[in-house]
């Protein structure tokens, strides 16, 4: 066979990006999937329309070259994937060699993990003549950040870890980023507070609830405070705090201009935040459906819930923003049709299964009571999030 | 019966397979070989490897802690007559 060390030749990548912008937009692009079976199944790369996926696994490469390479359609636009970029390199490498045209997705499964791609949540023209808000979508994880702007002011919620991305941002639009928030203590990801509130000096509110030990510097937020954003004078726009406990005993909503509900793992479009991962399903539960039926119950139906999950693309709109109208939620998801309390931790129950094990770490890092290094956090951070009550549904769609 | 040991420690997929796959070919049938891994992609790697390459079985997978903490994946293989 022919020699698989990887060539000294360059070898023509794309970034995830530019992937995922393509595959988006219904570019017919071939995806070579080379990591092994167990890792397919566990979590692959969507966009919003379907790609034309080969599973070859890389070491079939190395066991019989040209056998796998005939595995691969001719005359497609090939682009190849791998776990963290080093096997898809070889296998293009090699399929280049053998006239075959194909790019290495940079960085693989990792890369898709960690990219983040903004979209500008539709406002009204009086809203837009007052502040802008972007949704902030981290794709391979659907998780949800939020940039609220107003007056040259910005607040950013539930940032990622990689702040650069969100300080670069702010840069970009020329904002000054005044406060920074958390939705609640995050379970399936490494929150970026802490760190961006410490490098700009500004606060940072999050709120674990009892039962925690919390040893990040926090600014305790009222329930009913309002947060203003933009400054003493001119354009400002209001952030009303909205304590909705149960996904954690401390989740927290943020409700702005009155209409944009930034729910954390309180609400999704499409199932609610499982109350089962401190282990007091019954507890926390019965609070969640008290959030649920009585706290939230004064919003009107036009609110937008702006979630900080979504299970798949299949709950992308077609502006690109997850979203959904509280009236629309109230009817379709199944969670908020539960009667009674008894009935609801009961369907929560039934629906989820265990979490990811690295959960439990990732809680650790986020109260500030324990750290790890960046490898070991991007570990823990692989898959999609496991949040919604509805994880097993979810899996079932993709 | 030889006992071979590959240290793939600090290797990124896909090269403690790509070397793996080098040692095996060198030795006899019956011949061990035992590999040492820092990636923890190895692990699902190397089953899927020997479902591919019939001459070689998975006789046993451990992980293991090295002195400076990092975790050690070790996978012994055996050359099989196929």
């Amino acid at each position: 066979m022919a020699d698989t060390e990887p060539s000294a030749t360059p070898v023509p990548a794309i970034d995830v990006g530019d992937l995922l912008q393509a595959a988006d937009g219904g570019r017919p692009i071939l995806l070579l999937d080379v990591r092994n079976e167990d890792e397919v199944r566990a979590w692959k790369l969507e966009a919003r329309r379907p790609i034309d996926t080969v599973y070859v696994p890389y070491f079939d490469f190395i066991e019989d070259e040209i056998a796998s390479v005939a595995r691969v359609p001719a005359g497609r636009d090939v682009v190849v994937l791998c776990a963290q970029g080093g096997s898809s390199e070889m296998v293009a490498g090699l399929l280049n060699d053998a006239g075959v045209p194909a790019r290495n997705v940079r960085g693989g499964m990792v890369a898709y993990g960690e990219y983040l791609q903004p979209a500008a949540i539709p406002l009204d023209a009086a809203e837009a003549s007052r502040f802008a808000l972007w949704q902030i979508n981290r794709r391979g994880k659907g998780c949800l950040s939020y940039v609220v702007a107003s007056n040259g002011e910005a607040v950013i919620v539930d940032p990622m870890k990689n702040i650069e991305w969100f300080e670069a941002f702010a840069a970009q639009h020329g904002l000054r980023v005044t406060r920074v928030l958390d939705t609640h203590i995050h379970a399936d990801h490494v929150s970026g507070g802490p760190a961006l509130s410490a490098k700009l000096g500004v606060p940072y509110s999050v709120s674990a609830g009892d039962g925690f030990e919390l040893r990040q510097p926090v600014t305790p937020l009222d329930d009913g405070q309002v947060l203003r954003v933009g400054g003493t004078g001119g354009v400002t726009i209001d952030v009303r705090v909205m304590h909705t406990p149960g996904h954690t005993p401390g989740s927290t909503s943020y409700l702005v201009g009155g209409r944009y509900l930034l729910t954390g793992d309180t609400v999704f479009v499409g199932s609610v935040g499982r109350p089962d991962l401190g282990g007091h399903v019954v507890e926390w539960g019965r609070m969640l459906f008290t959030t649920l039926t009585e706290r939230l119950a004064p919003l009107a139906d036009e609110v937008l819930v702006l979630p900080a999950h979504y299970a798949g693309v299949h709950e992308l709109g077609a502006d690109g923003v997850v979203s959904g109208r509280l009236g629309d939620l109230r009817r379709t998801v199944p969670e908020l049709q539960a009667r009674s309390a008894d009935e609801f931790i009961a369907s929560v129950r039934a629906a989820v299964k265990d979490p990811p094990a690295s959960y439990a770490e990732i809680i650790k890092v986020n109260l500030g009571v324990s750290s790890a290094p960046i490898d070991r956090i991007t570990e823990w951070e692989l898959g999609r999030n496991e949040c919604a009550a509805s994880a097993k549904r979810a899996a079932a769609l993709r | 019966m030889a006992l071979n040991k590959l240290d793939a420690r600090g290797l990124k997929c896909p090269m403690p397979i790509v070397k793996a796959k080098k040692a095996l070919d060198a030795m006899a049938p019956g011949d061990l070989l035992e590999i040492t891994a820092t990636d923890r992609g190895s692990v699902t790697d190397f089953q899927g490897w020997v479902k591919t390459n019939r001459r070689a079985v998975l006789k046993e997978q451990r992980q293991e802690r090295d002195e400076i903490g990092r975790d050690l994946y070790i996978h012994l293989i055996e050359r099989s007559d196929v």
